[in-house]
C-alpha cells in the first residue's frame, strides 16, 4: 500500500530538494515547491537571479549545476542524476516567477542525457519518501 | 548552552576576509562559528550576481571584491562586519530563510539598544535611504532589514551550500561617502569596531543562549582562505557580470 502524497509521484526527489523526471530517453530536472517556498518566503518577487549551465556540461550525481538567488540567500542547485546537460529552460533565467507558479512542469530547469538508464534507483526518493524526509527535517 | 567558536580578525585584507568566510562555509567539520572582522584597505564588495556596471562608484573604494553572498554592494569602512557559519539544520537557521534573518537581526537590535538606538525590522514602510541606480545594499531595503532613524543600518546576506550556511553582514558605525545618508551609530557615540564587537557578542550570547570561546582559524581553514582568497579580487571573477 502506498501513502497518499501531495507531490507528483511521476518523478524522483533528491535530498537537496531537486526533482528528476524521465522525459523520453532523457531526464528533466527542477526544484520542488518546498525549495521555492523556502527561498522566496512565499513571495515570488523575492527570487531574483538564476544561473543555469551551458549545454554539453557533464554532471555527477549531487554536483552543482547552477545557482539561484532570492532576496536573502544564494543557494546551489544540485543534479539528482549523473549525465550530460543537453538543454536548459532559458525562460527561467528571465522569469523566475514561473518557479512559484509551476515548479513541476513549466519550471523545469535542465534536461540531461543520463549516464545510466537505471538512474532512478540511486539515492533518490519517491514522493512519499520525500514527504517523510521533509517531515523529519522539522524535528 | 552550546559552545560557539569566536574568531576576531580586525584590519585584515579583502582576500583573507572573503577566503576565510568561504573556508568557514565549506569546511564541514568547522564548529558553529561567529566571526567579527574589519577591512584594510577599505573595500567595496559586490553581490554575487551583481553587474559591475550597476555600481557606478565601485572604483572609488580602496579595493573591490565580489562576495559569494547575494544582494547589493557594500563599502566596508567604519563598520563592524560579522559572519556566522554553521550547519543549515542548526536551530538558528531552521525553517524559512526569512525567519533566520529575523532571529539574527533582532539579536543585533539588542546590541544597538545598548547605544540608545531604537532599531526594528523595516516591515512594509519605505525608508529615506532607499535610492535607485547606486547598486548599494544600503540603498535597497526589504521588510526584514534592520532600520533606525528611517534608514537602513544593517546589510546582511546568506550563502547556503552543501548543508551549511554562511551569513554575513555589516553594521555601519559611521557614514561612508559611497553610501551617504544611511543609518549609522555616528549620532550614538560612534563606537569603534573594537567597542561595538563585545556588545554584539554579549547580545549573541544572551539572545541565542550560547557560550563562545575565542579562537584562531584552524590551519586547514587558513590554507583554504589563502588558496581561494586571491580569486575574490581577480578581474575575471570581479567582472563576471
Amino acid at each position: 500500500m502506498t501513502s497518499k502524497t501531495t507531490r507528483p509521484d511521476d518523478r524522483k526527489y533528491f535530498e537537496s530538494h531537486e526533482w528528476a523526471k524521465q522525459d523520453g530517453e532523457n531526464v528533466i530536472i527542477g526544484i520542488t515547491d518546498f525549495a521555492v517556498t523556502a527561498l522566496s518566503n512565499g513571495n515570488d518577487s523575492d527570487l531574483v537571479y538564476c544561473d543555469l549551465p551551458e549545454p554539453g556540461r557533464e554532471l555527477a550525481q549531487g554536483e552543482t549545476f547552477g545557482e539561484i538567488e532570492s532576496v536573502k540567500a544564494v543557494s546551489d542547485l544540485n543534479s539528482p542524476v549523473a549525465g550530460e546537460v543537453i538543454a536548459i529552460n532559458q525562460k527561467i533565467e528571465e522569469h523566475l516567477e514561473i518557479l512559484s507558479r509551476d515548479p513541476w512542469n513549466e519550471g523545469w530547469m535542465i534536461r540531461i542525457r543520463p549516464t545510466s538508464k537505471n538512474w532512478a534507483g540511486e539515492k533518490l526518493m519517491s514522493a512519499a519518501e520525500y514527504e517523510k524526509y521533509l517531515e523529519a527535517q522539522k524535528h | 548552552m552550546e559552545l560557539w567558536r569566536l574568531i576576531t580578525t580586525f584590519e585584515a585584507s579583502p582576500e583573507f576576509n572573503m577566503g576565510l568566510d568561504q573556508a568557514l562555509l565549506e569546511t564541514p567539520e568547522s564548529p558553529p562559528t561567529l566571526r567579527f572582522y574589519t577591512w584594510s584597505p577599505d573595500t567595496l564588495s559586490l553581490g554575487y550576481f551583481q553587474r559591475f556596471a550597476d555600481v557606478p562608484r565601485a572604483a572609488e573604494a580602496g579595493a573591490q571584491v565580489r562576495r559569494i553572498t547575494g544582494g547589493g554592494a557594500i563599502h566596508h569602512v567604519d563598520e563592524l562586519t560579522f559572519s556566522l557559519a554553521c550547519p543549515v539544520d542548526h536551530p538558528l537557521y531552521q525553517g524559512p530563510i526569512g525567519a533566520s534573518y529575523e532571529r539574527v537581526h533582532r539579536t543585533i537590535a539588542v546590541a544597538l539598544a545598548r547605544f540608545g538606538v531604537k532599531a526594528d525590522l523595516r516591515g512594509e514602510r519605505a525608508l529615506v535611504s532607499d535610492r535607485a541606480d547606486t547598486g548599494m545594499c544600503f540603498h535597497h531595503s526589504t521588510p526584514l532589514d534592520l532600520a533606525w532613524d528611517e534608514r537602513k543600518g544593517v546589510g546582511s546576506a546568506q550563502r547556503r551550500k552543501d548543508g551549511r550556511v554562511l551569513h554575513h553582514g555589516s553594521i555601519k558605525l559611521r557614514n561612508s561617502p559611497l553610501e551617504g545618508d544611511i543609518a549609522t551609530l555616528e549620532r550614538y557615540g560612534a563606537p569603534a569596531p573594537e567597542e561595538f564587537a563585545p556588545v554584539l557578542l554579549e547580545a549573541f550570547k544572551s539572545e541565542l543562549a550560547i557560550r563562545t570561546r575565542p579562537a584562531a582559524p584552524e590551519i586547514d581553514e587558513r590554507e583554504i582562505a589563502t588558496v581561494v582568497g586571491a580569486g575574490y579580487r581577480a578581474e575575471k571573477f570581479l567582472r563576471r557580470r
